[in-house]
């Protein structure tokens, strides 16, 4: 232990020794190289000295012509009161005199001393000042060096020192005096990724909006909190929010109800269709709503030719958002409602209650906390929505959109980040609503036993209006499909519909280099955040450790995270050192990890919960140590759970646009800012193409995802029992 | 089947642990001292929460003792992870794997320690057939009894030939007849290879078939350690006498003690033999009454008079219940043809047989 400390502390020092000398020597032939011809006459000085100065932040300068045993004596010029003070403070001192004496010698002196100029530390230079005719030694320059790039470098060593010395006594302390250093490994591990990877670059984040010109300043804030421009951006997020979480709640309580509560057919095709836009990537409803509704649309002009309509703006993101979310809302709400044993409904009605009465006091108030968390849902998400209105706001303004144009167009990072934090705030407030309110006052309680459905709650008449404006909401979606697949085939979309298929073949001839690059770190982060996730669900679920509820809470921490605020802070944090990672394919990899291993883990501890944990005991009884638990127990017990986990972290990397917006690179780049460009330019033809592709990546990865889950049905009986 | 028994010791084992919701400090087990000799059958018996689960798992491995030591024979494993000690534990739940069959439940252990394929199979039908269910090697557990899990547990244990085998109430999730069979069942597996075991249980009628020593043990602390016959009928305390079996207590003054402890109960003198021996110095005492130590005579007669109640024919014995001014007292009338039988509804008096009881000390905290 000691032996190491050692070794650290001379790595330290020769280090920070190499690099003085290299300083040094640098300075020195500056130096050198600027006393080779220095003015004779004192008007000449002058102005010489006003004009380094005035050239220069780096150093000070103070001239000292001749030498004090010379018959003229010696006489200073120092330029400003401040450094004749300094001179008269320093000139009595020994390394002033030694610097006199090796200037005499035509030597560079550098003494440890540091002086205060205009209150920055400088260190002090002496160097001989040559005539530059003759050559001669005709004073001395003493240079006041800036040292803070220096004293900054020497701070880095020291933090990288300490840093390495904690990580060593730490790695040593498990490894001594923990029975089980694999675990003890594991949890430093997951505690060292987070520490850098969520609360680093949110740290960083935070602390820009407080920082302008290198100082402490509130002035990021005031101006978001004044200007017209930002403020308008809030509210219409809000205003976003609000409108498609209420549309998408209803229409996901109309889906929910009539699957849950009447005897329909079909019903799992309509839950098929009800989740489908959940997976389907970012852009492909804007493109077809633009398609269809566009300025060129094919229905608003083509068909209707409406003049001076405009899809553009809140009515057009606000349907095209519900269609997107409503899903949400459904899988909440189905969720509910099946919880809700039917046998109250029927306890009502046996009472006498009519159909009406019975949905307005027994299933309406036990839907509630429902209804409400799935219009908390939708509305956070709405929030965090980028890629919707980033292309169909128009002069709407949202604050995701307001963030990145922020970091993008104006090169403003601090007003980025601020304005990306600001977005967390609603978010952050839903999401302690629901946990602290709408959670207490869930009312579902599950009884194990199925009862059958005697009676419908509805009577056949409104039965079928419900059915009709469910079928209407579908047609609707299906034919946003439909266009986007007919987009591919159509040569020029609103000025030549006939049948081509250039379209593909020059998206993929432009796209298929991006297509791999997606496809690569996708296909990187997957088994990367499966594993993690894994592993991080066993060590919070089996394990008690110190700090356990910390490291619960920042691995959890980015799924609540808006994807504009993740990308902005991961540009801030890792684009300088110790990290620099900014440009690289491992940022995005990191990134998909980071972002997409909430979910994971929330599905391994749930499987995990379901498993009696002696079966691990048993087999650690057996002789099995961590590693070979992990390997022969843990993972085939949660195999849906991992597999299930792989394909989301696959299919959310493969559709992600929020955050890899900002991380993408001229060598590593995202299909759907592919399509994103393509749509820009108007080239939806293009954009279609991509935007099918990615959709059928998803259905082929759901689908090879059914057949795996599938094989192990019978398995996840035994674990349950 | 060459199990090497060893001996397991308990050198001053306590657990501590914090209360999640109020933070506070419990002391599950306090101060367990004992030694279980090498093939020995000890049975940790106590009502729930008193500590007994949790003295096996230290043993296992599954928990550190806060303080003390514990050892196979000499070797200290206080600190070693369960992984490495050599014990082999069956779970309350069985624990089996299932996403394995019966076969590679059971071979899981030696897998680990690599033994051969051909030694493995030959090893695992031995062992499977020792606990009768060589023709379900093929099954997942799933489609097993609890009966039949409760068996691929306790074969999955002993093929790894542990020196100590724990058995955390493995009967407790089967039914009556069941747990009856299989207390049997182990009990001889457990005597035929010569394992040391501990068996943890609140089943006394489990204890007392299974066990060559029972520790009883309550809120945390070993209140006796000795044969089922001597907590039976030498209980230490009140509490024992009352977990062990029925009872029913006289209070008493205490007259003197020599060889024998002599009391007054109710106005009549008692000579007993066995008595607590922390009743020197006191003054009140209990008398311990087995049913089968009280009598029935005629009104009267006896030292607390009272009414039968109810009468239930066992063949070989009659379990009267007497209803008392100290509550209803059961009383076990043995070899019934052979003397009075008092009726159901008929007076009588209840007294004991001095050789057959003991003195305690009153119920302390």
């Amino acid at each position: 232990m000691l032996l190491f400390a050692a070794i650290l502390f001379w790595i330290n020092s020769s280090l920070t020794d190499s690099f003085q000398s290299l300083a040094d020597g640098r300075q020195r032939k500056t130096a050198v190289a600027a006393m080779g011809s220095a003015p004779s006459g004192d008007d000449a000085i002058e102005a010489w000295l006003k004009r380094i100065s005035s050239q220069n932040d780096e150093f000070d300068l103070i001239f000292l012509r001749g030498f004090p045993e010379d018959e003229g004596g010696m006489r200073a010029f120092a330029g400003t009161p401040e450094l004749e003070e300094l001179l008269g403070s320093y000139e009595g001192t020994r390394s002033f005199a030694k610097g006199l004496e090796s200037s005499m010698y035509d030597e560079v002196f550098q003494p440890s001393d540091r002086l205060t100029v205009r209150g920055e530390t400088r260190r002090v230079l002496f160097a001989p000042a040559h005539d530059g005719e003759t050559g001669d030694i005709v004073g001395t320059a003493l240079f006041l060096i800036s040292s803070s790039d220096f004293d900054s470098f020497l701070t880095l060593m020291r933090g990288l020192f300490i840093l390495a010395l904690v990580i060593f006594t730490a790695v040593f302390a498990v490894a001594t005096y923990s029975r089980d250093p694999v675990t003890g490994f594991i949890i430093l591990g997951l505690f060292t990724i987070v520490a850098i990877f969520v609360a680093y670059p949110l740290f960083e984040a935070v602390r820009l909006t407080f920082v302008q010109e290198g100082r402490f300043s509130l002035e990021i804030w005031r101006s978001i909190l004044s200007q017209k421009q930002y403020l308008n951006a809030l509210q219409g997020s809000i205003e976003l929010g609000v409108y498609t979480a209420t549309a998408s709640t209803a229409v996901g309580f109309l889906f929910a109800f009539v699957i849950s509560r009447t005897g329909i057919r079909g019903k799992r095709f309509l839950s098929a269709i009800a989740t489908l836009p959940v997976i389907s990537p970012p852009f492909s409803l804007t493109l077809s709503i633009i398609l269809l509704f566009g300025n060129n649309g094919l229905i608003t002009r083509q068909l209707l030719q409406l003049e001076g309509f405009s899809i553009y703006g809140l009515g057009g993101l606000t349907v095209v958002q519900t269609m997107g979310m409503f899903p949400i809302a459904y899988l909440t709400m189905i969720g509910v409602l099946e919880g809700i044993d039917s046998t109250l409904e029927d306890a009502a009605m046996n009472l006498r209650a009519t159909r009406w009465e019975t949905f307005r006091t027994v299933t309406l108030p036990l839907s509630v906390p429902g209804l409400l968390s799935s219009w908390l849902l939708v509305f956070t998400n709405s929030l965090a929505d980028f890629a919707n209105p980033l292309i169909l706001a128009g002069n709407f303004r949202v604050l995701s959109v307001e963030s990145y144009m922020e970091v993008t167009g104006m090169n403003r990072l601090g007003h980025g980040a601020a304005l990306s934090l600001l977005l967390l705030m609603p978010t952050l407030s839903a999401f302690l609503v629901q946990r602290y309110w709408v959670s207490r006052r869930s009312f579902v309680t599950v009884t194990g036993k199925p009862s059958a459905r005697l009676t419908d709650l509805v009577s056949p008449g409104l039965k079928r209006v419900l059915l009709a404006a469910m079928f209407v909401i579908i047609a609707f979606l299906l034919s946003l499909y439909g266009t986007i697949i007919a987009g591919c085939f159509v040569k020029n979309w609103g000025i030549d519909y006939s049948f081509s298929l250039s379209n593909i073949r020059e998206a993929f001839e432009r796209g298929w280099r991006v297509l791999l690059d997606t496809l690569t770190l996708a296909g990187m982060a997957t088994p990367i955040a499966g594993f993690l996730a894994m592993i991080a669900a066993l060590v919070l679920t089996r394990k008690n450790f110190p700090g356990k509820r910390l490291l619960d809470m920042l691995i959890l921490t980015p799924f609540a995270l808006p994807g504009t605020l993740v990308g902005i802070s991961y540009i801030l944090a890792f684009n300088k050192a110790p990290l620099i990672l900014v440009g690289t394919g491992a940022i995005i990899v990191i990134n998909y990890v980071i972002r997409e291993l909430p979910v994971g883990v929330e599905a391994g501890i749930v499987s995990l919960r379901q498993i009696d944990p002696s079966i691990e005991e048993a087999a650690a009884d057996l002789g099995a140590d961590v590693p070979t638990i992990f390997r022969t127990i843990v993972l085939p017990l949660v195999r849906p759970a991992f597999i299930s986990s792989l394909s989301y972290t696959f299919v959310r990397s493969m559709t992600a646009v929020s955050a890899v917006i900002f991380l993408i690179s001229a060598k590593w780049y995202h299909l759907t800012v592919q399509i994103y460009n393509f749509s820009e330019c108007l080239r939806f033809g293009l954009a279609s193409v991509l935007a099918t592709t990615l959709i059928v990546i998803v259905l082929l990865t759901f689908g090879l995802l059914h057949v795996l889950v599938r094989k192990n049905e019978n398995l996840a009986k035994t674990v349950s029992n | 089947m060459d199990i090497q028994s060893k001996s397991v010791t308990l050198e001053n084992v306590s657990k501590v642990f914090k209360d999640p919701q109020s933070g506070r400090d419990v002391v599950a087990v306090d101060g367990a001292d004992f030694t279980i000799a090498p093939g020995e059958l000890v049975t940790l018996l106590g009502p729930s929460g008193c500590g007994k689960t949790t003295t096996l798992r230290m043993i296992a491995g599954f928990e550190l003792p806060t303080t003390g030591r514990i050892r196979i024979d000499t070797e200290d494993i206080t600190l070693l992870p369960p992984n490495k000690r050599d014990t082999a534990m069956v779970f309350q739940s069985y624990g089996l794997f299932p996403h394995m069959n019966v076969f590679d439940n059971v071979a899981y252990g030696l897998r680990l320690r690599k033994v051969p394929q051909k030694e493995l199979s030959e090893r695992v039908m031995r062992y499977l057939g020792m606990v009768g269910l060589g023709d379900l090697a093929k099954r997942p557990p799933s489609r097993l009894s609890g009966g039949q899990q409760q068996r691929v547990a306790l074969a999955r244990s002993l093929i790894v030939e542990p020196s100590v085998l724990l058995l955390d109430e493995p009967l407790s999730n089967l039914d009556a007849l069941l747990r009856e069979q299989m207390r049997v069942e182990i009990r001889r597996i457990q005597k035929s290879l010569g394992i040391t075991a501990a068996y943890v249980t609140h089943d006394r009628v489990e204890a007392m078939s299974l066990s060559d020593r029972i520790i009883v043990m309550n809120g945390g602390k070993i209140v006796q350690i000795g044969t089922p016959h001597q907590v039976y009928r030498d209980p230490a305390d009140a509490f024992v006498a009352g977990f062990i079996g029925k009872v029913a207590f006289f209070p008493a003054a205490v007259i003197g003690i020599d060889e024998a402890c002599t009391v007054e109960v109710r106005g009549k003198t008692f000579a007993l033999p066995r008595f607590s021996e922390r009743l020197r110095g006191a003054e009140r005492a209990l008398v311990m009454c087995r049913p089968e130590s009280l009598t029935l005579l005629p009104p009267g007669e006896g030292i607390l008079d009272g009414r039968v109640t109810t009468n239930v024919y066992l063949g070989h014995s009659i379990e009267s219940f007497v209803s008392t001014d100290m509550g209803e007292i059961l009383v076990q009338v043995d070899n019934p043809d052979a003397r009075r039988v008092f009726g159901e509804g008929e007076a009588v008096s209840i007294s004991f047989i001095p050789e057959l009881t003991k003195a305690l000390p009153e119920a302390e905290a």
